[in-house]
């Protein structure tokens, strides 16, 4: 592969891979303070994809329950896809409160509550389905204002074009990351979230309302699932209900390879795996779905705790 | 009553199939194992079935030329084939997957899942993308696969049952109930849950097998993560602590969307929901061990004083 | 007394030990939880280990049961090498055990319970189980009366058919034993047998060893923390404090080491 080909791999790997990671941290923040994997994150991302696409208003839905329906009062898109994710963290939490919360009550096993999660998910997804119909929805050209198409890295003769969308969606994934290293590194919020994912006993006998704070967190995490979720669906398109849950798969290979549990992980992962996706050759991209599930595969085959996990010890 | 078969033929089928597929993922749970791998085995199945009797290159097709209606001796010899192939698979996949325990195996086993799909989006003689269409039928009618799909839930059933009962389902109990512990009395973990995952690909397979002739094609829509989940649901629902539970679990829930026909698009709404309730209240599923309890056993709590002599069981 | 002193001071018998630990260490992180401990047990002993709380006695049991590898060392059976073993073979040797915090089959009847511990004893497969051929139905059999033999030596025969984890706490150590004895043992390690229980249930359990002593022609390994059960049952006993190898002899010598007391009233 010539050297340009390869950096505007590597360019559109890192857009790809922040959002990834953006998505992965949602994962992340939840197993961090429970344990558990969250499958209802996936449909989360979905529903913000479409939240946001409501809220633009830009064309009514073409079929399902709300066939013909659009939003009368149309919003900017940063607008949307704020509140859109907004919404997708209050279902996030809607979520917690009627899938886990149960389960937590009865110290239930974490296998139990993935599988009430891949529950919700099912619910979700084909909620959406009902209500919107499974077509393909594309956001309107302008969603990124007027910017030139591509962006050239390169020179006149050497160009490296770069879809200006995903510079704009790598400048957000970067602002959103600098935001939450600074709340979990800089805030009461996040000095909690450190603790409670270290040993949430302690925590709560220090003061920390483990409940409220486990709401906090879902929030965040669907906050962040939404905004992933509209940052993809509004770069390429919505493919259908179900476009998140093959991201959500793909999430898992990014946590797993990071470290389960692991905040920095977790972006470290996505940005491997987007890369590693980028780099595969335009007449095979076939595979390119492929490869984070290899290295899903193999990561827990070598070196199940990832790049930066700790160490799973048992206690005899 | 033909008109009655006609309707519900496919569906008889399909339930049959969704009890064998079932029973493939309860047999790795016998061990504690949760495997997500089946419908990796199930696609496998099928594009065994598909490949050796459409591809004009097929070894099977070139040593027994037919007319008409595909013999029922070849659709055998292709499920053995595919019960072979699942198995050398597993092997290969599990001995190195199997060291993993709870959610990391969860994981690893939709991880191969994926790329199997991917690679069967692929390559050229699983169809690509389009898949393989043609697929002859063996019988008239599908009501008809019964006698195939019949005989095999009713064998893997009695397959399952005998084992529970013997050394080896002992063994797999052991692990499930305390791998640690069975390791220190003799079991080995990893002979054990091959062995596991490994007769519960071969079940997936052949139910693919049997599948793809049902459908006429077969693609990589076949075998998803989605499928997956389904046949979860089933053992969860119908119960994961005995061999019942799943086949009750996979014959009700797949005849259910079709009685409630009127929810149509909303079933899987109803079935996400089930799962969720199921997780919540039901943890061990409906068919638990303890309906099958005769004898209630009513033991002394620690520290109580011991029955009277004369009252034992 | 330093450790090369306490090993010259009891040279090994003429007999061959049956189990040889050389040299045992196990380092987790920065901790040292065994530190170059050795000792051998002689065919037929009734062996202590005491010592006080976290001094390494249930971790040089893991160590000698393969349920985890040492750091260094090296542990000889019977004249064979089993280091770093695999805990299913050690069984198979001929090793068993019990835990500190009972690991019992919970949802498993007692009689269950002891039935898979016959596991190495017997060979019939999947297809041999499944469609009734020999050996399994002969082998079946054997197993069912075997363990209800072994429940009703340790007094649960009447609660053969309890499911483990509604049982008593008593009564889960001694299906422990069983268990164990399913196996077919030359050597037993026993891990705080005597835990909860009253000063008439360690007496009969004192009983129970020794006469399984004899009837099996076991030789035993056990962790205890009840100091005048291991003085009264053991023919010598070794003291670890933190993880290292403190005394090694016969009760009444160790009971008056100025080591031992120290470790002992300096713990508290």
């Amino acid at each position: 592969m010539s050297l340009s080909l390869l950096f505007q791999a590597v360019l559109n790997g890192l857009s790809i891979g922040g959002v990834y990671a953006i998505f992965a941290l949602g994962y992340t923040l939840v197993f961090s303070i429970l344990g558990i994997i969250n499958f209802a994150h996936a449909a989360v991302f979905t529903l913000g994809a479409y939240f946001t696409f409501t809220l633009m208003g830009s064309q009514p839905f073409t079929s399902g329950l709300l066939k013909n329906d659009v939003l009368p009062v149309p919003l900017p898109f940063p607008l949307a896809l704020l509140l859109g994710s907004a919404f997708a963290g209050l279902v996030a939490v809607g979520v917690e409160r009627v899938a886990f919360r149960p389960l937590r009550r009865r110290g239930a096993d974490p296998l139990l509550t993935l599988v009430s999660s891949l529950g919700v998910a099912i619910v979700l997804t084909n909620a959406i389905q009902l209500l919107v119909g499974a077509e393909i929805y594309s956001f309107p050209d302008d969603t990124y204002g007027t910017l030139p198409r591509a962006v050239n890295f390169g020179t006149a003769t050497a160009p490296i074009p770069v879809r200006s969308v995903q510079i704009v969606i790598f400048a957000v994934c970067v602002a959103i990351l600098i935001g939450l290293t600074v709340l979990i590194n800089r805030t009461r919020f996040g000095k909690a979230l450190r603790a409670v994912a270290e040993d949430a006993t302690t925590a709560s006998l220090l003061g920390i309302n483990t409940d409220r704070f486990i709401l906090l967190t879902f929030f965040l995490s669907g906050f962040l699932g939404g905004l992933a979720g509209t940052l993809v669906g509004s770069s390429v398109s919505i493919a259908g209900p179900y476009f998140g849950i093959n991201f959500g798969l793909k999430g898992l290979a990014v946590i797993v390879l990071g470290g389960l549990g692991d905040i920095p992980g977790a972006v470290v992962g996505g940005l491997v795996i987007g890369i590693a996706e980028a780099l595969v050759p335009g007449d095979q991209s076939g595979y390119k779905d492929a490869v984070a599930f290899a290295v899903l595969f193999l990561v827990l085959l070598v070196r199940p705790r990832g790049l930066l996990g700790r160490a799973l010890v048992q206690k005899v | 009553m033909s008109q009655f078969f006609a309707t519900y033929g496919d569906l008889f089928v399909s339930m049959t199939l969704m009890a064998v597929l079932a029973l493939s993922l309860y047999l790795p749970l016998m061990a504690g194992q949760l495997s997500l791998a089946s419908p990796g085995f199930y696609a496998l199945g099928g594009y065994v079935a598909a490949i050796l009797s459409t591809n004009p290159g097929s070894p099977l097709l070139q040593m027994f030329p037919y007319r008409g209606l595909f013999p029922l001796p070849l659709l055998l010899l292709e499920m053995a084939i595919a019960a072979a192939a699942s198995a050398l698979l597993a092997i290969l996949v599990g001995v190195p997957a199997l060291r993993l325990r709870g959610i990391y195996l969860a994981l690893a086993t939709i991880a191969f899942v994926e790329v199997l799909r991917i690679l069967s989006l692929n390559f050229d003689i699983t169809g690509t993308a389009v898949g393989i269409f043609n697929i002859p039928q063996p019988f008239g009618t599908h009501i008809e696969y019964l006698w195939i799909t019949g005989p095999l839930l009713l064998a893997s059933m009695l397959f399952v049952y005998r084992l529970e009962r013997g050394r080896v389902g002992r063994a797999l109990i052991a692990l499930r109930e305390d791998e640690l512990a069975a390791d220190a009395m003799g079991v080995d973990p990893t002979l054990y849950k091959v062995l596991a995952f490994t007769l519960g690909a071969i079940l997936a397979g052949m139910a693919g097998t049997v599948t793809a002739h049902l459908l006429n094609t077969w693609n990589a829509r076949q075998g998803t993560f989605d499928f997956s989940i389904t046949i979860l649901a089933f053992v969860l629902i119908g119960g994961s602590r005995t061999f019942l539970g799943p086949v009750l679990g996979a014959l009700v829930l797949t005849a259910l969307p079709e009685v409630l026909r009127f929810l149509a698009d909303a079933r899987l709404v109803v079935f996400g929901g089930l799962i969720v309730l199921g997780s919540i209240f039901l943890p061990q599923g409906v068919v638990t061990p303890a309906l099958f309890e005769r004898r209630q056993n009513r033991a002394p709590r620690p520290g109580a004083p011991p029955p009277e002599a004369g009252l034992g069981p | 007394m330093t450790m090369p002193a306490i090993a010259a001071a009891h040279p090994p018998t003429a007999a061959a030990p049956l189990l040889d630990v050389q040299g045992m260490t196990r380092r987790f992180g920065g901790l040292l939880a065994v530190d170059d401990v050795s000792f051998a047990v002689q065919p037929g002993e009734i062996f202590g280990l005491i010592g006080p709380n976290g001094a390494g006695k249930t971790t040089l049991f893991n160590l000698m049961t393969g349920l985890i590898p040492p750091t260094s060392g090296r542990l000889r059976y019977a004249g064979e090498d089993i280091t770093r073993r695999s805990p299913h073979r050690i069984a198979a040797k001929g090793i068993a055990r019990t835990f500190q915090n009972i690991r019992l089959f919970g949802n498993l009847s007692a009689l269950q319970n002891v039935m898979i511990a016959r596991h190495v004893h017997t060979r019939s497969g999947v297809l041999t189980g499944v469609l009734g051929l020999p050996p399994a139905p002969r082998e079946e059999r054997e197993t069912r009366e075997r363990a209800y033999a072994l429940l009703e030596l340790v007094g649960l025969g009447a609660r053969a058919r309890e499911t483990a984890r509604n049982l008593a706490y008593g009564d889960q150590r001694r299906l422990e034993i069983a268990r164990a004895l399913a196996l077919q043992p030359r050597l037993l390690l026993l891990d705080e047998p005597a835990a909860g229980m009253n000063s008439g249930e360690k007496g009969d359990l004192s009983s129970l060893i020794r006469d399984l002593r004899t009837r099996f022609d076991l030789t035993l390994l056990l962790i205890e923390h009840h100091v005048p059960l291991v003085m009264g049952l053991c023919d010598r006993i070794a003291v670890l404090n933190f993880g290292q190898l403190i005394a090694l002899g016969p009760p009444a010598q160790v009971q008056n080491d100025p080591a031992v007391i120290e470790a002992y009233l300096g713990a508290e």
